[in-house]
Parts: C-alpha cells; structure tokens; sequence
C-alpha cells in the first residue's frame, strides 16, 4: 500500500471544514508592548462578529506552566499579539473586516534581549507570575516575582553554596563554586538566536460546541494538556472538552499546548455555532519560535585533562509568555553539562520574559542552545590543553557506573562508541592533523515523570485497533505502534489500525514530545497485549509510569529515565575572504536501542540534521522593535535539497535492549560539531548562525 | 477584479494600452507572491500565459528569447549553452527547478527586483529588451532598463516581448555569492565578459540597479594584480550597498571588493590570449 502522505489522501487539519462554520482572523499587536485602549469597528462590514479583550478577560489566564495569558491580549507584550478576533460567514469577509478594524494603543516600554530583562530598570513583561495548576506543571517552578524571570533552575552538586537569587552578569567565584584543583580555566559566552519551526503546514483548528461541550479538531502534541487547559479556561470538567487530532503537516514542537485554539473556542461559543481559525505563514513566525539563549560557560581542568568542575550560567528568552519555557530552562542546564564525569557542578538557568513573540517546545528542546556552548568549550579546553579534542572527551565521558551531575547514576551509556564512529566519519586522525574537522557529544533528556496509557480492542476478523494518544505529525508514529502492536500479538501489521487520537476515545498520555512516545507506548503496549491474552476480553489496557524528576533548587534527582545519547561530526571547508563555509561532511550518529522501523528511524535522524544545518549556517530570526523582520519563506530561508548533500548518519542498535527514541536526538550535537570544525581553521565562533559574515567576524587572525 | 489571458501579442499590448494599470502575469513567481502576501493588491490582471509568440527563442543571428521563455528552458538548451554561456550560467543559478519551470526572462526583468540574478549577467553581455505598444516598438539596453527598485523605464503601456542578446560573448563569469540556503537569492553577485578588446564587469543584487562602471573596467590590465586590485578596490568605494537578511551593507562593500577582483582573474587568461593574438 502507498503511503498515504505520497498519495496525497491525509485530511490535515487545515483541509477540514465542517458545514455551517464561520471563519476567524485576527488583529494582532503592531507594537512590542500596549495596552489596549478602544477598538473601534465602525469601518467593518455587515453581520461580522467582532470578539474583544475585555469581553475575554472574565475567562482569566491560561498557560501549561505559568497562567499568564489571557484569551485576547489587552496589553499586548509582543508584536503579533492577537488584541481581537473578528468572525465572518466567508474567509475574505473575515480578512477585510480584521484589516477594516482599528485598535488604538497606548505603548509601554519594551524589553527585548534577555539579559537586559534582568537588569536594574527593565520594564516588568509581567507584573506577576502565577504558577499554572496544569498538568506540565510537573515539577516546582520558581518564578522570581518582581523580576522577568518565571523560572530559574539550579543544579548544585554537594557542598556548593546556593548564590544570588538571579544574575545578568555573574561574577564567578572560584574558591566557593569547586573549582580549587583546576589548573586550566576556560570561560566563554555564547549565543543561539531565536529560530521557527517552518512546519508545512501553519497552524489549523475548528472550534464547535454541541450541548455545552466544547469539541476541537486540531493538530496538536499534547491533545489531554490541551483538553485540561481548555477545561479549566471554560469552567468545564475535563470530560466536557474533546480534543481530536488529525495526523499534522509537520511540527517540531510548534503545535504544542493551547495555540489558537481558545480563541476559536470562546468565538465558537460567542457565535454558538463551529469556527475554523487557520493561521497564514507570517503568522507562524509570531505564533512560536525556539528559545533565543545566551549561555555561558566556566570549564575547569587539570593540565592532565581530567575535567574538575563546570559553572554553566543560562539566560533562556522564553519571549512574551512563559509556554512551557521553564522546562525548556530546565533541560537547557543539565544539557549544558554534557555526559562528563566532575567532582563539582553548579548550573543556574533562567527562563526570562521578554517583548518577542513567545518562545516554546523545538526539536532539541533545550538542549540545542546549551550543547552548542557546552561542546564548543571542551574544545576551547582541548585547545588550551593541546590536546586531542576526541581524546580529551573520550577521558572524561561517562560510563556505566558513573553519577551524572544530579546525582543519577547511569545505565546503559554508550557515549564513547558514539563518539568514535563520528570521529571515524571524518577520517579523524587520532593525534593527528585534523584541520577543518569537529567532534561533539550530547545527552538529552526525556520527558520525566510521564505516563502513557493504551488500549488495545480486538475487533472483527482478528484485526485489532490500537487506541492511543500518541499524535502523529510526520513522525511515523502510527506506523510504528502499529508495527510494536503487531510484533506483540503476532500478526501482520496490515491487521492493526491506529485510528487518530481523540480524547473521548483513547485513554491518558502525557504528550508526544521529547522523543518519549515510542518507548513509553512500546512498553504500555506490551502491558496491554499481556491484559488482553489474560483477561479473556476483547479489550487489554497497559499502563505505565516512569517515576522522577528534579529538586529544582539543587538539580538532584531523576532527570530523565533514561538518556538520549547522541554524538555528531563534521568536516568543513572555508573561504577565507567571503567567511562561506561549505559542508564536506555532517554525520550523526545516535543510540537506537532496538529499532523499531529502520527507515523511519533513519528519516527521523536525517531529518534532525537537516534542521540542525538549517539553524546552523542560516537560520535567524532576527527583530525591528520587535517587529519579525521578513516573516516568510523567500526572506526566512530553511535548507534545501542541495544543502543536505553531505549528511551520513549511523543508528546505533543494540539487540534486545528498550527501545530509545530517535526523534530529536541528533539535532543538538551537528552545530558544535560544525563549530568546532570551523574553530579549527582559526576562527571562534560563539554566536549562531554561522553567515559568511559572522565567520569572517570571529576570525582569530583578521586578514 | 478582471482577468485578461490574450492570445496574441497584438491583443496583450491592446489590453495593456486599454488598461495600463493592469498588472501584467508571466510566470507568476513574484506576482503571485506579493499577492498571496497582502502586497499587491491588483484589480486587474493581465496574464500572459496564452500568448506562444512570446515563447519563440531563436538563436539564428543574435539570441532571441520570447518574454514568456522560462529560465528551464534557457538553462537546457544545448545552443544557448554553446553560443551565449552566460545566459545559461545565469539562469541555471536561480532558485530551484520548481522556480525556475516557470519564472520568465521578461517576468525578471520587469519585476526589476535587485535581488534577482539575471540582470546584472544581461548587462554585462550588452543585452537589449524589445519594449512594444500600441505606439510602436522600442529597443531598450537592459542596462538602461531597470532604474531602481522595482522601477523600470518601460511605459504604461508597454510590455517586453523580446529580450536579445548578442553574439560572440564566450569569455564570461558569473560569480554569486550566497549567504544563506543553496537555493538562495545572491548576496552580491559579479556578472563579468571580456569582448573585443574590452572588459564589462557589473555588480548585482547589492543596490537599487546593476552597477556597472565602465571607467573603471577601461583600466584593467589583465593579469596586472594592482590593477586588478585597484578595480575592485574602485567598485566596492562606489557602490553603496544595502543591509539585508543576506548581508550587511559592510560586509557587502567587502565582498564587492573579492568578487570583482575574482572575476577579473578568471577571464584573465582569455583577456592575455587575445592581446597575444592581437599584437
């Protein structure tokens, strides 16, 4: 059977239409911070229906980790905050009438970078920070009231002090912070600009009511954070809100959490009849992006090269709402760490609130910004120390056995294997001349604590339905639960359906985020083949739970049950007077466990590499007044066929053991792979992108 | 809105003299952007996708390409390649094959968008569009065509329906730096021919027009690296170039400097051979 994405035959949600539905626009902020003064729809067209914030506001705040967003923004804290919703019969009514509407602004002071944020005389984003009772609130946030920052997170191994509640420009203290043995100190800051997701397909909903039940057909990876959040808005029990999730055009962590979809739904309620809201491209670039970060860096060794202690400082510009940045935060600092043995860390992030359009999930959640500084400093050490990146890495990397910085001890670690076959995808010579070539090597965490829950019923013909919340977006999901389901109960998988999940029909799952599904519904389904072979139904139910999570004032605990294990190389080219850099080779290589489908997995990995490149090389956001400069694809580039030519990749497996999940993990190692390349022809890049421009301006040898 | 599809060349140029604020369609790969956008907002349209006379390329005297010829086309054709490398090289280095099935040499040149890459290449080669109305025709240099952004000297009622190119330009380069995706629009290009005893080097997508100065390219003595040099040096001081997300003004006044200066020293070795055959 063709694959139905080749045949064209998936119904995504931006091709659903229900009959009777009206069509929402809506009027977005031109400026980075206002406060709303009167909106004025004398201009618009008959029988358009206009929905403004104040008649919103008695809903209250919503938000999966801090409440701070109301349904329409009265004050709006970036450009491209919807200020109202206009409802028309027709789409083009919808357009004119949003454009005819006039909202007049007072404009507040705006803060944009995110350590300016923390500094004296910022202008607060938000007065306050209520700590959201959502699910994905999961672990303790500790917003700073009076300040930006709507989390900060620590990891304090042993001994350390605890330090200044918060910092924009830290003074390091040596002595205090463990650093006594190190003999080589290197220190260095970096960048990671704020990116898009680019999914093919922009955000789409329908909003409708029936019986005062709210029902939502959306794409979305979090369809039960998305019913309880809407629940809660609406004054309703979780069982009065259905989420269904059709298979998505792509998302990258860019449909997670409530998007559009409470504004459909208070104008689906307004109008008491169904609403679709679909966003245009430009739109998406305002919608959600990855975490612009400033991080640094304080390494310590011994001239032996054995690694002491490391002081990593996180400033995480999560944008004009929280969204789920302090998890973001939180993943960024003990990523930033890196799979090394020391006898001291300390870790502060924070998830800090700015006028930029809000900031949230991206493949490579967190990692990707802290990994880029954290692997460009064990050159930066290597260098120092003259000696072989790979091998400085190889004496320091964790292995089974060892504690990891919060206190965990590590299982089935496979980082040094990694690491050499990456190395060997450059012809790295051991010692040697290795001129134009980089390693680097990461772990990732997975989402913990979280749960997944699975049914399975056996229907006619001994065909069977698997009924799961696992979303699918391009992933491969569906196929490979299919694939687990039938492998379990010994059938051929054309026997097994995954119909989409919807939740008035497939039990709990946390998300699909973080890589987890395919381990986590891996094993529920395992438990629920055992249900159905022993409850002589034609229904089995699985199960499971993964236990853990972080003491966020010292970084203790269980991070993640178990560990994405990723490493990357790359070779690399450079003309010295136009700053190019051309890509020879980019390989990732990453730990499989037991692979469940080979092509997807594959498809998986190359498709992190591809975005990696992308961010890499080119991709920026880049903001005037916090204003999106150029929001679509001709001015915003994404890489292309001929951009991808050099990626190779290796899929560690090894037979019988949990199945890891392959979705984000070599995302995060190939930009330091690549910059350390480039490092190595003498230049030291910080900041990313890396343009012709920005290489020629970190050449350590100007011409 | 009203949308025109003529047949013939005879009825575009009627309706465009009926309707001169019409905008006119060829392959719609900017148009159709600007509109999707919000960008444009055109009542009417002239679309010239049905008119085959303006798809006729011939290559029997000087190179003649129809307005609706599309940069595939030119890209593929074993005769352009033979007699006018530039032409191909030109526009085998824009966008990707979906953009390029069907972008047209009209539509590019009379979008007059700094950022594209063919003008400045059309330039260099000594190009010349055939601009038609009611009025009659006239023959335009493309160097004198494109007056700055998105302004071109054609009239109201006029349309490019030829462009033409002429014979004999074998020495040529075309340098295009990109900063971003392979697929991209140039940063700064450098569109170089040697003919005749005479350089043309001409800078693209870094300011409002092509920048072209042949005082400076009269200097050059080939393989003479100062001179070279000092060429480059001449084009970067008087450009002024713009900031965009491709690069900065600076970083493009440095790169004026190299790309000029590479595309002197690669047709360095044709410019020696021919003074060796001319003394």
């Amino acid at each position: 059977m063709t694959d139905p994405r080749i045949r064209a035959s998936i119904r995504y949600p931006n091709d659903l239409t229900v009959p009777g539905m009206w069509h929402v626009r809506l009027v977005r902020s031109p400026y980075a911070a206002a406060r709303v003064t009167h909106i004025d729809t004398s201009l618009l067209p008959e029988g358009v229906v206009v929905l403004t914030p104040s008649e919103v506001e008695p809903l209250g705040r919503y938000g999966c980790q801090i409440s701070d967003q109301y349904v329409l923004a009265g004050v709006a804290r970036h450009v491209g905050d919807p200020v109202a919703a206009v409802a028309a019969a027709d789409e083009a009514t919808a357009r004119e009438a949003a454009n005819l509407l006039e909202a007049g602004y007072e404009r507040l002071p705006a803060v944009l970078d995110e350590r300016d944020a923390l500094r004296a005389g910022a202008p607060l984003v938000h007065d306050t920070h209520a700590v959201s009772d959502s699910d994905a609130a999961y672990f303790g946030l500790r917003p700073l009231e009076g300040t930006n920052v709507c989390h900060r997170f620590r990891i304090r191994t042993a001994g350390l002090p605890q330090g200044e509640p918060y910092t924009a420009d830290p003074e390091p203290d040596d002595h205090a912070e463990g650093f006594d043995a190190a003999e080589v100190i290197v220190d260095e800051t970096f960048h990671m600009p704020a990116v898009q997701h680019v999914a093919m397909e922009p955000h789409a909903c329908i909003a409708n009511w029936r019986d005062g039940k709210l029902e939502v057909t959306t794409g979305t990876q979090t369809p039960f954070n998305m019913r309880q959040d809407l629940a809660r808005l609406f004054g309703l029990s979780d069982t009065d809100v259905r989420i269904v999730c059709p298979p998505m055009g792509g998302s990258f962590g860019a449909k997670t959490f409530v998007r559009t979809e409470a504004i459909a739904a208070a104008v689906a309620r307004r109008l008491d009849r169904p609403v679709r809201l679909a966003l245009d491209r430009d739109e998406e670039f305002v919608t959600l992006t990855r975490h612009a970060a400033t991080v640094r860096i304080r390494l310590g060794a011994t001239r032996g090269g054995r690694f002491v202690a490391k002081r990593v400082w996180c400033w995480v510009n999560t944008g004009a709402y929280a969204d789920c940045g302090p998890g973001v935060a939180m993943k960024m600092g003990y990523a930033g760490v890196g799979p090394y043995r020391f006898d001291h860390v300390a870790v502060d992030s924070y998830c800090i609130y700015t006028n930029l359009p809000p900031a949230g999930a991206f493949r490579g959640y967190g990692a990707a910004q802290s990994v880029w500084a954290s692997e460009r400093v064990t050159d930066l050490m290597a260098a120092e120390l003259g000696v072989d990146p790979v091998d400085l890495r190889r004496q320091n990397l964790l292995v089974d056995g060892d504690v990891f910085c919060t206190g965990e001890t590590m299982h089935d670690v496979h980082f040094e294997e990694l690491l050499d076959d990456a190395a060997r995808a450059v012809d790295w010579q051991p010692g040697g001349d290795n001129r134009g070539k980089g390693v680097a090597v990461m772990l990732k965490g997975m989402q913990t604590p979280s749960k997944a829950e699975v049914g399975l019923r056996r229907v006619d013909d001994g065909r069977f339905e698997v009924l799961s919340g696992t979303t699918e977006m391009g992933q491969g999901s569906a196929k490979a639960i299919a694939q687990l389901a039938a492998d379990l109960l010994g059938v051929d998988v054309d026997q097994v359906e995954v119909p989409p999940p919807d939740t008035d029909r497939v039990p709990y799952d946390t998300r699909t985020t973080s890589s987890r599904s395919t381990h986590m519904m891996g094993r529920a389904l395992e438990a629920a083949v055992e249900d159905l072979k022993n409850s002589g139904s034609d229904y089995g139910h699985g199960r499971i739970a993964n236990e853990g999570g972080l003491d966020v004032d010292t970084g203790q605990g269980i991070a993640s049950s178990h560990w994405h294990q990723g490493a990357a190389a790359a070779a690399v080219e450079v003309d010295d007077e136009t700053g190019a850099l051309t890509l020879r080779s980019v390989h990732a290589a990453s730990y499989a466990g037991r692979v469940v489908n080979r092509a997807a997995a594959e498809l998986q990995q190359e498709g992190s590499i591809i975005m990696a490149i992308g961010t890499t090389l080119f991709e920026e956001l880049t903001f005037d007044q916090g204003q999106v400069v150029g929001p679509n694809l001709s001015d915003y580039n994404i890489p292309s066929a001929l951009d991808c030519a050099a990626v190779s990749q290796t899929i560690l497996e090894v037979g019988g053991a949990e199945v890891h999940g392959l979705g984000e993990t070599a995302l995060p190692p190939v930009p330091p792979a690549i910059g350390n390349a480039l490092a190595s022809l003498g230049y030291r890049p910080t900041e990313l992108p890396l343009t012709p421009e920005r290489v020629l301006d970190c050449a350590e040898d100007p011409p | 809105m009203t949308w025109m599809a003529p047949r013939t060349v005879a009825e575009a140029v009627q309706l465009k003299a009926e309707w001169p604020d019409a905008t006119l369609v060829a392959g719609g790969t900017f148009v159709g952007i600007l509109a999707r956008q919000g960008l444009l907002a055109s009542e009417d349209w002239i679309s010239l996708q049905y008119v085959r006379e303006l798809r006729e390329l011939s290559t029997s005297s000087e190179l003649a390409l129809g307005a609706m010829v599309t940069h595939r086309r030119i890209e593929l054709d074993p005769e352009i390649s033979m007699g006018w490398p530039g032409v191909q090289q030109v526009f085998a280095a824009v966008a990707s094959p979906r953009v390029r099935n069907a972008a047209t040499i009209g539509g590019v040149l009379g979008d007059a968008d700094y950022a594209s890459d063919p003008p400045a290449m059309l330039v260099a080669l000594d190009a010349w569009v055939e601009a038609l109305s009611v009025r009659g025709l006239r023959r335009i240099p493309v160097a004198d065509l494109i007056l700055g952004h998105y302004q071109t000297s054609l009239e109201e009622d006029e349309l490019i329906t030829r462009v033409l190119v002429p014979r004999g330009r074998h020495h040529v380069t075309y340098r295009k730096l990109r900063t971003r995706s392979r697929e991209d629009r140039p940063s700064v290009v450098a569109a170089a021919s040697f003919h005749e005893g005479r350089v043309s080097v001409v800078v693209g997508a870094v300011a409002e027009r092509p920048q072209f100065f042949p005082d400076l390219c009269a200097t050059w003595k080939p393989g003479d690296s100062t001179s070279t040099r000092e060429i480059a040096a001449g084009y970067a001081d008087r450009i002024d170039p713009v900031s965009d997300n491709r690069g900065s003004a600076a970083y493009r006044t440095r790169m004026i400097a190299v790309e000029v200066r590479r595309a002197l020293d690669s047709l360095a070795p044709a410019a020696l051979t021919s003074q060796a055959a001319g003394r």
